[in-house]
């Protein structure tokens, strides 16, 4: 046979059997496109909602970079008459986006000054006293600091302290195992926890609360959302502290406290001085996310925290283009310019009407049931989707529901965070995986239980406590 | 000649690093032993690097690297490598190459013999790079897991590919190699060659006649195989088995046998959507399968 034939189908097939996902999408999209446009959407809504299913599945399974997913949905946009190329552009960039770049950004300024080592030392001081509450201490501060800093920043400073104190762990003994488990899912949980606590702890809160004022004209401030989101954060807290200690039973006995130590060499006066500058500027910023987020946004307070790191010499401009995920923010610009489109198009009205027809066919059509349905479909879809890019698409449908009334797209947002079956639904999630010491299996066992309590806690907290404030 | 070991989990790997092993020291071959570590999401993955970054800058091993250490210590405990105070393993240094590709530095490391790396990311790809990029002859990897890695491997990696199953280091074991008259036959027999001599390793040849040809035919492949193997001063017996090709060679192979056979000459395409019949014998067998290209 001929030796180019040979390596021209063999590459072919190489490429087809790493971007099947991609050819299966597009003819899907294909097949869509070519059924006549159901009875109540026009034309540009319709295709509006099959960019959405397109996307969905090549997020779901990446067969392309998402820089590629998110030109591609621009393109669309415009080659399907979903809206023209300038309304699109202008969708394109909001302060949900800066606030992604510049928490992206911030977060890399922060993990690049070390403070992990103090952080230890510090909870080591408060929580010390036994091995038990110094991971109970991991967690709530992972929490704490995950609430305002976001997930990924908190899990980058934390995890070098749990693996020092779990280094020289035989994880062959079941309880060498937990323990090593037991420490890992605590800053995990703790950090994932956080992250719903307020609108800087995720990306996916900033992109609600910009459609809230978009579409419902409904302003959150800081403090509103913490008052909604803080209580189920420390409810949540207790519950998965006791749920871990009952997973994974462990002595303790070989978690190394001061672990951390013999992995650091003295800090110098010049350290000092940019900790302290790092803590000052850390201050800074979320004072200015509670005082001046109405005149000045969240993204540009973030974009403000990375300037005055870059301005006085913290970090290069290097060390922070190397690390960005410029991908990730391509992709939630597009993915939120799609969103807008599918409101102003009227598709997530079509889609909010068949949903209500749906329900009216229960035997119990109620509220409650709307809003069960709304936060399991958004956790469930967050999961497998991740949460941001779950809220920029499923955001506005959930506002449709009731626009007037927050407690549904509080609650999309809230379990659209709730990150506990699959590894690929946040950083967190993801960086533990990376480890190598927890499985994917390991985490859904864990995770579900959790998640199924949170679902209580949230349905809860907004039946009996959203509604006295 | 050049091979690549790729390693998984520790206790799963020493088959696979020893027979690896044994065959790169037959060949007097450069080896590389990577270890490919989980793919990460493109949203996490600059987060899992700048952590992974982070536990270098603590002194924390990051993921993979106690692997390679595990791996590096099992050679020297089996005297592949020889060991000396200065190439401890705690001394080592990451060196971030292109296309998730690192590889790690011994500091007293003063031969290129054995190169220790580590790739994230998508498993056949991974290899795939690897092998394009440092042009290795033979792929070995470990027979567990999911059997569709080792069709792609096959399929996609341009280097013979060595699927390590159910290998165990101090049984003794004989060479099995099925013959035809194709080219890829012509090059399981040089291979069986360096390798039965190195080891002195008793060989058996098989054939099975298909289609067309007689008898006769098919022994006159037989014996003209064994003479290449005499030559060499190699124990070599032959058998003339019946039955589909894949069935037959299949039964015949025991847990002793270590088989070596070429690769399917069929278009690609094909091999793709029906397999081949090396193919299938690398998944049916329970023991060690070497598919030379």
């Amino acid at each position: 046979m001929n030796e180019s034939y040979k390596v021209i189908s063999s590459s072919i097939l190489f490429w087809f059997s790493q971007k099947k996902w991609f050819v299966y999408s597009v003819l899907v999209s294909i097949f869509l496109l070519n059924l006549s446009t159901p009875v109540g959407l026009t034309v540009a809504a319709y295709h509006s909602l099959i960019i959405l299913l397109l996307v969905f599945m090549l997020v779901t399974f990446e067969p392309i970079p998402f820089p590629a997913i998110a030109l591609l949905t621009l393109v669309l946009q415009v080659v399907l008459g979903v809206a023209p190329p300038n309304v699109v552009a202008s969708s394109f960039m909001n302060d949900a986006v800066l606030f992604v770049m510049g928490s992206l950004m911030f977060a890399i300024a922060i993990v690049h000054q070390g403070l992990d080592i103090r952080l230890a030392k510090l909870i080591i001081k408060i929580f010390g006293k036994s091995k038990r509450l110094f991971l109970a201490g991991l967690m709530t501060i992972s929490a704490i600091l995950s609430s305002f800093l976001g997930e990924h920043t908190v899990i980058a400073i934390m995890l070098p302290i749990g693996l020092s104190v779990i280094k020289n762990i035989d994880t062959q003994q079941s309880d060498g195992k937990n323990a090593v488990l037991l420490t890992l899912f605590s800053i995990a949980y703790g950090t994932i926890i956080g992250s719903i606590g307020t609108p800087s702890g995720g990306a996916r809160n900033v992109i609600m609360i910009n459609y809230l004022q978009e579409f419902s004209n409904v302003s959150i401030d800081y403090w509103k959302w913490m008052k909604h989101a803080y209580p189920i954060l420390i409810i949540q807290l207790i519950v998965a502290y006791y749920v871990l200690q009952f997973t994974f039973p462990s002595s303790l006995n070989n978690i190394k406290m001061r672990g951390f130590k013999k992995n650091i060499g003295k800090t110098d006066v010049k350290k000092n001085i940019n900790h302290l500058f790092s803590c000052l500027i850390i201050i800074g910023i979320i004072f200015s996310w509670f005082t001046f987020n109405d005149i000045y946004g969240l993204g540009i307070i973030a974009l403000a925290g990375a300037l005055t790191f870059m301005i006085f010499g913290m970090i290069s401009w290097e060390e922070i283009n190397k690390n960005t995920n410029w991908g990730v923010i391509l992709l939630f610009a597009a993915t939120i310019s799609l969103g807008f489109q599918i409101n102003e198009t009227g598709a997530s009205s079509w889609l909010v009407m068949k949903f209500n027809e749906l329900l009216a066919t229960l035997p119990s059509n109620s509220m409650n049931v709307s809003w069960s349905i709304m936060a399991v479909l958004s956790g469930l879809t967050a999961n497998f989707f991740t949460s941001s890019a779950t809220v920029s698409l499923i955001g506005p449908m959930a506002i449709e529901l009731h626009p007037t009334d927050i407690s549904f797209a509080l609650s999309s947002a809230i379990a659209s965070g709730f990150s506990f079956l699959t590894v690929i639904s946040s950083p967190t999630a993801m960086i533990l995986y990376s480890t190598g010491l927890v499985s994917t299996k390991m985490f859904f066992r864990v995770g579900i239980l959790m998640f199924c309590i949170s679902i209580i806690i949230l349905y809860l907290m907004s039946q009996f406590y959203w509604v006295t404030l | 000649m050049k091979i690549l070991i790729a390693i998984g989990g520790r206790e799963f790997s020493k088959p696979t690093l020893d027979l690896g092993m044994k065959i790169a020291n037959s060949f007097k071959s450069s080896t590389t032993i990577a270890y490919v570590g989980k793919k990460i999401s493109q949203f996490s993955e600059k987060d899992v690097s700048v952590v992974h970054q982070n536990l270098d800058n603590r002194e924390l091993y990051r993921p993979g690297i106690r692997t390679l250490e595990w791996a590096y210590d099992f050679l020297i405990s089996k005297k592949y490598i020889e060991e000396k105070d200065s190439n401890k393993f705690n001394d080592y240094l990451l060196v971030d190459e292109e296309n998730s590709r690192m590889k790690v530095l011994l500091k007293g490391q003063q031969s290129d013999k054995i190169d220790l790396i580590m790739r994230t990311g998508e498993i056949i790809e991974q290899l795939k790079n690897e092998v394009e990029t440092n042009k290795h002859d033979i792929t070995i990897i470990g027979g567990g897991g999911n059997k569709g890695i080792h069709q792609k491997l096959v399929q996609f990696i341009d280097s013979s590919v060595f699927v390590v199953k159910n290998y165990s280091v101090n049984k003794k074991y004989r060479i099995l190699v099925p013959v035809n008259e194709s080219k890829g036959s012509d090059m399981a027999i040089e291979t069986a060659i360096n390798f039965a001599k190195s080891y002195k390793l008793d060989v058996e040849i098989v054939s099975v006649p298909e289609g067309k040809k007689s008898i006769k035919e098919v022994e006159k492949i037989l014996l003209k195989t064994k003479d290449k193997f005499s030559k060499n001063k190699i124990k070599a017996s032959t058998k003339l088995i019946s039955g589909s090709a894949v069935n037959s060679i299949v039964n015949h192979a025991k847990d002793d046998s270590i088989v070596i056979l070429g690769v399917s000459p069929k278009n690609p395409i094909m091999k793709y959507f029906f397999g081949s019949k090396p193919l299938s014998i690398a998944q049916k067998c329970n023991c060690p399968v070497l598919i030379t290209k």
